[in-house]
């Protein structure tokens, strides 16, 4: 480790606690969401081995209830919507754009320590009371139950702010700081995707703040907005509730598509198939998911104006989600696929993200959503685009970044076996929903009907093959930071700036002069001298994943 | 760290020019401005939305409001706007004198602003107008005897007041803290026509402050 | 780009917002006394759109900003529109469906059942069907 680089410069806690780099900032993030993903995927396990039978079998209703709840609130404010574009996107996103640094540091640190304050600040609800309503404060309920839900509110409260700040400072970074010659049309597609997400966490996170405020004050001082009791509307509040709540989705989903753009041209070693239609549709997808928040609504009693309008526009969304998923599976063909582990979560969320797509339109469905809402149908929808989108892509984007962030490679075969086991884990889990849901089970309940009984023990047991799974990938990716090889600065022979222009791990300035970019982040056939021309670099680079990048040398 | 020369302090080391930090600043700002302005829009939805279903209780309830007071603070405000104004206008010509004088009497007027307001909102809570469900308007003063006023959905107006001018007071009281701040700097002269991105930021901030008064007042106090 | 392209707005155009903004204050109050109905708030919205108007492109300068600024400003603006306008798709047309009934569930399947006894013998409407 003669070589200084950003974590090898200055080990003291200190200069970690104070860190103004990026990719030191990625790194506390990603051990802090890790965190919030295992509790939540503990509770998660809980919650699956009690509805192994009907009836209690190893907790109470009431710790059931909370359990689901706090699961729900860990896993989408916790870890889902800072995972990716907090993580990947603070380490990755001034590498590939050519910078030395996000446009503000200083926020960027702030951003950290707000949203640790602001999941602190949830988990005091556990100490202080209980919150069993699940994840979306529905009033009345949530306004006249235990004062846990004050902690609850004021916690996502803080949270959004930091979530604000990330999505600010990514935006003009994008705008403000792009190397000579990285126009826009050259920007990575994780870029583009981060880009969008960064749009939708500015404009819709500011309401979830206004509604939390609502809502603590209801609570608090009873302001009759909310309460029907007081003569407010209860309505009024999913509206608030969901015009952030349905964007946010899109803050999970999109920087998975980001991801998944630039696996796929980097693991096919072809340019992404359609790369401004992929770009662009992402800005689409951010656009129209503000128009589609009443489709959470339709037995609430909303008007049928609404309904009818929510429902149409719900089905656009499938035109730009199908643009991309078209061009994924286009820039593979004629491509030199190269099965490495990323790309295994590439082909994995191919699949169980269109499974979760389809079934989204099935339940825009006016009519069919009656008779579905509040099934497990949704449960298994929700779970398909969150953890088979979201979270199956953030494993591909962390495999394939992992060399980079650490400069050690993993088990390779090792990361194929969870590979496999996340796979059939995942869906042996939710696939089993849907059937439940059509055939009416309730979500959120405790207890269930005998002839559930076979389906809801085979979810269970798939749970515990996706928890094997994802404890493989904890075990084997702790394991290679200490006997793992020494990663090549380029183990993927990826054509973007953080692999060209980097040492691995990179130096703390990123860069020893300033990129100059010449050619698109997937222009293989512009790159002869790192792959020959042909695109067969794919072969026989299992043992060493070492590729010689001519142009990164040059400029160190 | 060679080019010393071309470098100068405020500069930070990520960044190429002053003109990418100050660009990258400015934009950084608006962008916080409209999540300030989605804030606020929660706020006017749930007061559009009441207004459409309650329309003569929400006219009835604005004749409370004392409109002589919400208009001096809208002239108040439109002052303090134009001395911000001003004052970054003065900075951009290197004129110290007029940039101070003019970020103190800034924070004057708000000071004025709070003032009234405090006086507003005690006459409002003497008469048991107040913040939750201990809503309760009695007693009688110039004329107007509170207590006809406790019908159903009052409660609602009332509330959507203290909650859209409690946010906006908050507000005005954060811009207060951060031009005493950028007084005590330009006194101290930091700020010059080649650097002065603090003052231009929380000029971009007081004015918005200032624009969501300028919609605050006709909705709650004329119409 | 260097700083002397900073627009710097002359005191003698702040001095003629300043004035026309006051005077809409003015205005705003005047109109309010009177009794224009319905379009009270039109009058007053109007009015504030206008000093708001004022404010963003002279004192804010967004007028002689960098356009990014601008683009911003108005996609915030627009959101505003899309959560207003769309919540109002629900909350002004509440309870729109005209053509639901009182009757429970219950009631109205006991109302189709007498409904089917009143109807003719299927065998009688026979003839429907042999054009298939």
């Amino acid at each position: 480790m003669s070589q200084v680089n950003y974590l090898n410069h200055d080990k003291s806690i200190k200069s970690w606690l104070f860190t103004l780099d990026h990719k030191r900032i990625g790194i506390m993030y990603l051990v802090a969401v890790s965190l919030s993903f295992l509790a939540g995927g503990i509770l998660a396990l809980l919650v699956r081995t009690e509805l192994l039978g009907p009836g209690e079998t190893i907790m109470s209703a009431d710790t059931y209830n909370q359990s689901f709840t706090l699961h729900a609130v860990l896993m989408i404010f916790a870890f889902i919507i800072p995972a990716i574009p907090a993580v990947m996107g603070n380490f990755v996103l001034p590498i590939q754009l050519g910078a030395k640094d996000v446009a503000f540091p200083r926020i960027n640190l702030a951003s950290f320590y707000i949203y640790l304050a602001g999941a602190a600040i949830a988990l005091t609800a556990l100490v202080v009371g209980r919150v069993d309503g699940g994840w979306t404060f529905y009033t009345p309920y949530s306004t006249s139950v235990d004062d846990g839900i004050l902690f609850i509110t004021a916690g996502v409260f803080v949270m959004g702010f930091s979530s604000i700040l990330t999505g600010l400072n990514f935006i003009v970074t994008i705008h403000k700081m792009r190397a000579p010659g990285l126009t826009w049309n050259r920007l990575p597609l994780f870029i583009w995707s981060i880009y969008a997400t960064s749009i939708v966490q500015v404009l819709a996170t500011p309401v979830i703040g206004i509604t939390m405020v609502l809502l603590f004050l209801e609570r608090l001082l009873g302001i009759g907005i909310f309460d029907p009791a007081l003569g407010g509307d209860p309505v009024l509040f999913q509206h608030f509730f969901w015009f952030y709540s349905h964007p946010a989705v899109y803050i999970m989903i999109l920087p998975a598509f980001g991801i998944i753009s630039d696996l796929m041209g980097t693991f096919s070693r072809q340019q992404v198939s359609g790369y401004k239609f992929v770009a662009l549709s992402s800005v689409a997808i951010a656009f129209l998911g503000f128009l589609v928040w009443g489709h959470h609504m339709f037995v609430s009693g909303q008007s049928a104006l609404s309904s009818i309008i929510f429902s149409l526009i719900t089905y656009l969304i499938g035109i730009p989600t199908g643009v991309k998923v078209i061009n994924w599976v286009q820039t593979m063909y004629k491509g030199s696929v190269w099965l490495q582990t990323p790309m295994l979560y590439a082909l994995m969320f191919l699949f169980t993200f269109s499974i979760g797509g389809f079934t989204g339109i099935m339940l825009g469905v006016l009519a069919v959503d009656v008779h579905l809402h509040d099934t497990y149908f949704v449960v298994a929808h929700f779970h398909y685009v969150m953890m088979g989108g979201n979270v199956i892509a953030a494993l591909g984007g962390l495999h394939y970044w992992w060399p980079k962030m650490t400069g050690k490679m993993f088990n390779e075969t090792l990361g194929r076996i969870a590979a496999a086991l996340v796979f059939i884990g995942f869906n042996v889990t939710f696939f089993p929903q849907f059937i439940l849901g059509t055939r009416g089970m309730p979500r959120r309940y405790y207890d269930y009907l005998p002839e559930f009984t076979n389906l809801h023990v085979l979810s269970s047991v798939g749970s515990y093959i996706l928890g094997v799974g994802l404890f493989l990938i904890l075990g084997y990716l702790l394991h290679s930071l200490f006997r793992g090889k020494k990663a090549g600065s380029n183990p993927w022979g990826a054509l973007t700036l953080e692999w060209t222009h980097t040492t691995t791990p990179p130096d703390p300035h990123n860069f020893h002069e300033t990129p100059i970019v010449t050619r698109g982040p997937y222009d293989y056939h512009l790159a002869p001298e790192l792959f020959g021309g042909d695109g067969a670099a794919g072969d026989g680079h299992e043992e060493e994943a070492e590729v010689t990048v001519p142009r990164g040398q040059a400029t160190s | 760290m060679a080019s010393t020369a071309e470098h100068p302090v405020h500069l930070q080391h990520h960044f190429v020019s002053s003109d990418q930090q100050f660009d990258a600043s400015k934009m950084g700002m608006w962008l916080f401005l409209i999540t300030e302005i989605l804030l606020f829009s929660g706020m006017f939805v749930t007061y559009t939305v009441y207004r459409v279903w309650y329309p003569e209780v929400f006219d009835g309830m604005a004749v409370l409001l004392d409109w002589r007071l919400g208009g001096l603070n809208t002239l108040v405000l439109l002052a303090s706007s134009f001395t911000v104004a001003l004052g970054i206008h003065y900075a951009q010509v290197d004129n110290k004198k007029g940039l101070v004088t003019n970020l103190i009497l800034t924070f004057l007027f708000a000071c004025v602003f709070l003032v009234v307001k405090y006086f507003e909102y005690s006459a409002k809570i003497e008469h048991g107008i107040v913040l939750g469900d201990g809503f309760a308007p009695h007693g009688v003063s110039h004329g107007v005897d509170y207590a006809t006023y406790d019908v159903m959905f009052a409660q609602q107006f009332f509330s959507i007041y203290y909650v859209m001018t409690g946010i906006h007071g908050f507000h005005v009281l954060v811009g207060m803290g951060l031009f005493a701040w950028i007084t005590i700097r330009a006194m101290k002269g930091h700020f010059t026509s080649a650097y002065y991105t603090p003052v231009e930021l929380c000029g971009l901030y007081w004015h918005l402050v200032d624009i969501i008064w300028i919609f605050l007042f006709p909705l709650l106090y004329l119409i | 780009m260097s700083h002397a392209e900073h627009h710097i707005t002359p005191i003698k155009t702040l001095v003629q917002v300043i004035v026309a903004l006051f005077a809409l204050t003015i205005l705003t109050v005047a109109t309010s006394r009177l009794d224009l109905g319905a379009f009270d708030v039109l009058v007053a919205l109007a009015i504030a759109l206008t000093k708001g108007a004022l404010v963003v492109s002279v004192f804010m300068a967004l007028k002689y900003d960098n356009k990014v600024n601008a683009v911003v400003f108005g996609i915030g603006a627009l959101f505003v529109i899309v959560f207003l306008a769309f919540t109002l798709f629900d909350t002004a047309f509440r309870g729109d469906l005209s053509n639901t009934t009182e009757g429970t569930i219950m009631e109205q399947k006991a109302a189709e059942e007498a409904l089917q006894q009143r109807e003719p013998d299927p065998a009688a409407l026979q003839f429907n069907r042999s054009n298939e």
